[in-house]
């Protein structure tokens, strides 16, 4: 099988013109997007509810099948895949997904045994601080430890792709951040994620490079990085003591080295603060879907 | 077709944690509780209708009601996304129904042979069984289907058991007969079905049991491929969308 090779990442997916829509909708959902997702890279979709992300990771798990374009998984058309594609990923749906009336412990072997290839579930559980709950039935489970449990269940197969919605909703710090090591943990062992996800830190921290989708279409694509700095502005903003008042100063960042009273400031006053203007994912969010971020 | 045994494991695990097994004994000591009841002796005349109101009745219902948890719970969802597919999925469902099924027919025929007069092709009825419940297992699925939630899944059944079942027994009890009604009945599954399970007295003809057969079989075959066609509409609404 010839792997096509983009800027150093073999492409897992390759989605090209999609177009989709639910068979009793007049309009369509999702309105011609292309993008790839290569290998190893946590690719952040985005945007606000009932602009597409569900519908494209359907699309990509194979849940929805009448669309339009292309969609290509490892150089495959993904329609040519069987039952067999579903070994290679791991779905983290937003709500979890579990049989209420059965064990954690039940649960998650029930599903073991559908994959060739297991992990090691027990030190899943250890890790999410679930094992000493696996005997429960899930119904007595908090919210948080069901979305702990989806995680893991994501994770039996030790898939080459993961799709995660929502993986820290309803979680508390100290557990979002556990699910957070573990998803880096993943991409450094050659993991590939699709996240979707309301909260821009994750995405922050997370990933590799995002898609704001807004009514169907992708209006940006690129590393947080690039994206914060396409979307900021060029300058630093400095508070220094003059004196005894506080004053405020703001530099362009283009021409920084040879700013004299920059220099003067430095050399000679006492710095309170010191900002460079890249704003935030969230203002992006804002600035490029037009929702405020309250999902 | 290796993880169809795994799903059948998991089924009958989940049947048994959601009391729909002890539901489906529950309903078999009642039909025992008819039998016991019943000032006749020999009930070699009333077992098979008694099974015949099992195999149609509770197949359609039990396989509705998993199907239901499995949407409810958003498990469905979940068994989408595993290397599994939609025969290996339908087939595991419909083979546990039938499975209870057996498991009730046992339970009456023990019931019967211990405290009744009992004398019936045992081997007959237990392929009856299998057959019919097949059938209605798939017709359960297709019912789910089209069923807005558990409600509307009873009421669709009750309607089948009015249209299809009720005038089946009338004819075999000859409340209603007729030249017409006498070819006509055998258009409906329900008439192959009861003549199946009355095959097991004797009281039926060689060739109406082949006809009866070949009507389940091919009726199984139709209704099969409706159901595989259907999962995927059912499947994307099951899912959430």
């Amino acid at each position: 099988m010839i792997i096509s090779v983009n800027e150093g990442g073999f492409i897992m997916f390759t989605v090209n013109n999609l177009t989709f829509r639910y068979p009793r909708n007049k309009d369509y959902t999702i309105k011609g997007i292309s993008f790839e997702i290569k290998e190893g890279e946590i690719f952040g979709l985005l945007g606000p509810s009932g602009v597409g992300k569900s519908t494209t990771q359907k699309i990509l798990i194979k849940l929805l099948h009448n669309y339009r374009g292309e969609v290509s998984y490892m150089n495959e058309n993904l329609n040519s895949y069987g039952k067999e594609f579903y070994q290679d990923i791991g779905v983290g749906f937003e709500m979890p997904v579990h049989f209420s009336k059965l064990t954690a412990e039940e649960n998650i072997s029930f599903f073991k045994k559908l994959y060739k290839f297991k992990v090691d579930s027990d030190e899943l559980l250890k890790r999410l601080g679930l094992y000493k709950d696996k005997n429960k039935k899930v119904s007595q489970f908090s919210k948080g430890m069901k979305v702990r449990l989806n995680f893991v269940r994501a994770l039996l197969n030790n898939p080459k792709i993961l799709f995660l919605d929502e993986p820290t909703s309803g979680l508390d710090p100290k557990n979002a951040r556990i699910i957070k090591d573990m998803i880096k943990e993943y991409k450094d062992n050659g993991g590939t994620v699709l996240l979707t996800t309301h909260l821009m830190n994750d995405v922050d921290e997370l990933c590799n490079r995002v898609a704001f989708m807004v009514d169907g279409k992708i209006s940006e694509i690129d590393t947080p990085k690039n994206l914060k700095l396409k979307h900021g502005e060029r300058r630093v903003d400095i508070e220094y003591e003059d004196d005894s008042n506080i004053t405020k100063v703001s530099f362009d960042l283009d021409n920084l080295s040879g700013d004299k009273k920059l220099l003067d400031i430095i050399n000679n006053r006492k710095i309170i603060t010191m900002h460079s203007k890249e704003t935030t994912l969230d203002d992006i969010f804002i600035k490029v879907t037009g929702v405020e971020n309250h999902e | 077709m290796n993880n169809v045994f795994v799903l059948i494991g998991g089924e009958i695990k989940r049947m048994k944690k959601y009391n729909i097994l002890g539901a489906s004994v529950f309903v078999a000591l009642i039909w025992i509780g008819v039998l016991h009841f019943t000032e006749a002796e020999d009930i070699t005349y009333l077992f098979p209708y008694l099974v015949f109101f099992d195999a149609v009745s509770m197949a359609m219902l039990m396989v509705g009601v998993t199907m239901f948890f499995e949407k409810q719970e958003g498990t469905l969802k979940t068994l989408l996304v595993s290397p599994i597919n939609k025969s290996e999925y339908i087939l595991s469902k419909v083979f546990v129904n039938v499975l209870s099924n057996i498991l009730t027919l046992l339970l009456l025929y023990l019931y019967a042979r211990i405290f009744k007069e009992i004398d019936l092709n045992i081997l007959g009825l237990l392929g009856a069984v299998i057959l019919v419940a097949f059938f209605h297992s798939l017709l359960g699925v297709i019912l789910t289907y089209y069923s807005k939630d558990f409600t509307d899944l009873l009421m669709k059944m009750f309607l089948y058991s009015l249209i299809f079942m009720l005038p089946v027994i009338l004819e075999q009890v000859d409340i209603i007969s007729g030249q017409l009604i006498d070819k006509l009945i055998y258009i409906i599954p329900t008439k192959a079905s009861m003549s199946l399970f009355l095959a097991s007295t004797g009281l039926i003809e060689t060739w109406e049991i082949y006809l009866s057969i070949a009507y389940m079989v091919t009726a199984s075959v139709i209704m099969y491929i409706i159901v595989s066609k259907k999962f995927d509409e059912f499947a994307v609404k099951g899912s959430g969308v």
